[in-house]
């Protein structure tokens, strides 16, 4: 009962710390996600300098650990003039972390557009371009959406690393209120429930997903 | 299906010493062929004999590393490089249907068929569907434009990617083994629809393995043969009667069967 009416106690401010996490997540694969579109069609570019640019930026995307994008884009940046809230620092190094992850995921999609189709659209005499936008992208989209989908609910848990930027997101939330409490594990039990309140249904969106789409391409 | 053609009889497609080379497999070894406005050329040979490269090579999906492609008044020379207008223009004018149909499995039978006349003949949505419509009427499908290709059947599918190749208004139309991923039965339904196009008028190259298609309906059947034309003539004549050995031994090889 005690534990009942503590988390009733704690919820607000939990939620607010859960909002603040979603509009991170939110923000950052908003940003992110065009940004890897980019970087996915660049990094298959004709030109062998902007192929192999690209292709080094997004594998030192890939590479570089989410707490350390956030480190640097928060502390390190100010050095070099450019001084962020936590707020900004964390969407904007999730969004560099999506954009690298997401160009492959993207990539991967776009490659997997079955070849018939490509050449039935050439041999129609559709235009590359038109090729691209109407039968490329919207397919490759499509087979790239249940992974995109998946990498939106890792993004959501990354962001709790922005606890240590002091963002006041579900994780800070649930620290300030254990550190005043002493009742960390409680406290810290009903921080995760709320993010399996939208991993988990996420999760099954993605399956459902998947599972319509196949049949949809089968 | 298509207007009535004109001026038949003069020569509107003809390749000349056509050759194609994968590393050192060579896939046409020089291969001359002449095509008649309103001929039907059926074109049947052994697995690897180089039959789809030849028709690739007629709209471009392949470029040839030698030779000479002639396509309605214009000429194409593979010695040096093809521009990208010359290629759509060429492509304009030839329509191919593939043995695995091909259709865009994120559009419904109608756009299928629409979408291409709308961005390669700058067609309106409305002229474009009406031109689908009545295409995939006449090709028995009336009651599936709303359909997702997955919804159809091999056969229903493979007479949609034909309607999508006829409303742009081919004057030549290849078929590479458009018969061969289907049920026997469903293949009928699309030999009917070939057929009916021949009797139009339209000028057809067919690679088939349905040989009593290509007794019936080609007004010249050729043989290939390690990326050569090895025999050709008239159906009934050649089938009865092979000159070589080696068309002789794949006749029988199919025939047995
Ligand atoms: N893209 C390619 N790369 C390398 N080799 C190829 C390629 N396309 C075709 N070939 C080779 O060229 C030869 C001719 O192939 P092609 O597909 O034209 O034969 P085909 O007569 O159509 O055979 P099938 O009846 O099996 O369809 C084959 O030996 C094939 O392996
Ligand atoms: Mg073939």
């Amino acid at each position: 009962m005690e534990l009942l009416t503590d988390w009733v106690e704690w919820l607000p401010r939990l939620l607010s710390g859960l909002w603040v996490s979603v509009q991170v997540t939110v923000l950052a694969l908003v940003i992110g996600i065009p940004i890897g579109f980019v970087l996915a069609f660049m990094s298959s570019a004709r030109n062998a300098i902007v192929r192999w640019l690209t292709i080094i930026v997004v594998e030192v995307g890939r590479g570089m650990p989410a707490l350390v994008m956030l480190q640097m884009v928060y502390f390190g940046l100010p050095e070099a003039g450019v001084v962020l809230d936590s707020f900004a620092a964390t969407v904007i190094a999730l969004g560099l972390t999506t954009s690298a992850y997401t160009s492959e995921i993207i990539r991967a999609g776009l490659r997997a557009v079955p070849e018939g189709e490509l050449e039935a659209a050439d041999a129609l005499g559709l235009k590359r371009g038109d090729i691209v936008r109407f039968i490329l992208i919207p397919q490759g989209f499509r087979i790239a959406l249940p992974t995109l989908m998946g990498f939106a609910i890792l993004i959501l848990q990354v962001s709790s690393l922005a606890f240590t930027l002091g963002l006041p997101e579900l994780l800070s939330q649930a620290y300030s209120i254990g550190a005043s409490t002493f009742e960390y594990l409680e406290v810290l039990t009903l921080a995760g429930i709320l993010y399996l309140v939208i991993t988990v249904p996420g999760g099954w969106l993605v399956e459902n997903f998947e599972k319509r789409l196949s049949k949809h391409l089968a | 299906m298509t207007d009535p053609q004109p001026k038949a009889g003069e020569t509107i497609l003809r390749l000349n010493d056509i050759r194609k080379v994968y590393g050192d497999h060579v896939a046409l070894g020089g291969v001359s062929l002449d095509v008649k406005r309103g001929e039907v050329v059926a074109i049947i040979g052994p697995s690897g004999s180089g039959k789809s490269t030849l028709l690739r090579c007629v709209n471009q999906l392949e470029v040839p590393d030698s030779g000479t492609l002639e396509v309605l008044g214009s000429n194409i020379d593979f010695a040096g490089r093809v521009s990208s207008a010359d290629l759509l223009a060429l492509r304009r004018k030839v329509g191919m249907v593939f043995q695995s149909f091909n259709l865009f499995p994120h559009m419904n039978v109608l756009r299928n068929v629409s979408f291409p006349q709308e961005r390669v003949l700058g067609r309106s949505r409305e002229e474009a569907d009406k031109v689908s419509r009545d295409l995939l009427e006449r090709v028995g499908l009336a009651n599936k434009m709303e359909n997702f290709p997955q919804k159809c059947s091999g056969g229903q599918q493979q007479r949609v990617a034909i309607a999508r190749a006829l409303a742009l208004e081919p004057q030549i139309m290849l078929f590479d083994e458009p018969t061969s991923a289907l049920d026997p039965e469903l293949g009928l339904e699309v030999l009917a629809v070939m057929r009916r196009l021949a009797d139009q008028g339209m000028t057809m190259v067919v690679v088939t393995h349905e040989i009593h298609f290509a007794a019936e309906v080609a007004d010249r059947l050729i043989v290939m043969a390690d990326g050569a034309i090895i025999e050709e003539g008239v159906p009934s004549e050649l089938l009865a009667a092979p000159k070589t050995a080696r068309a002789k031994q794949f006749l029988s090889a199919i025939t047995d069967r």
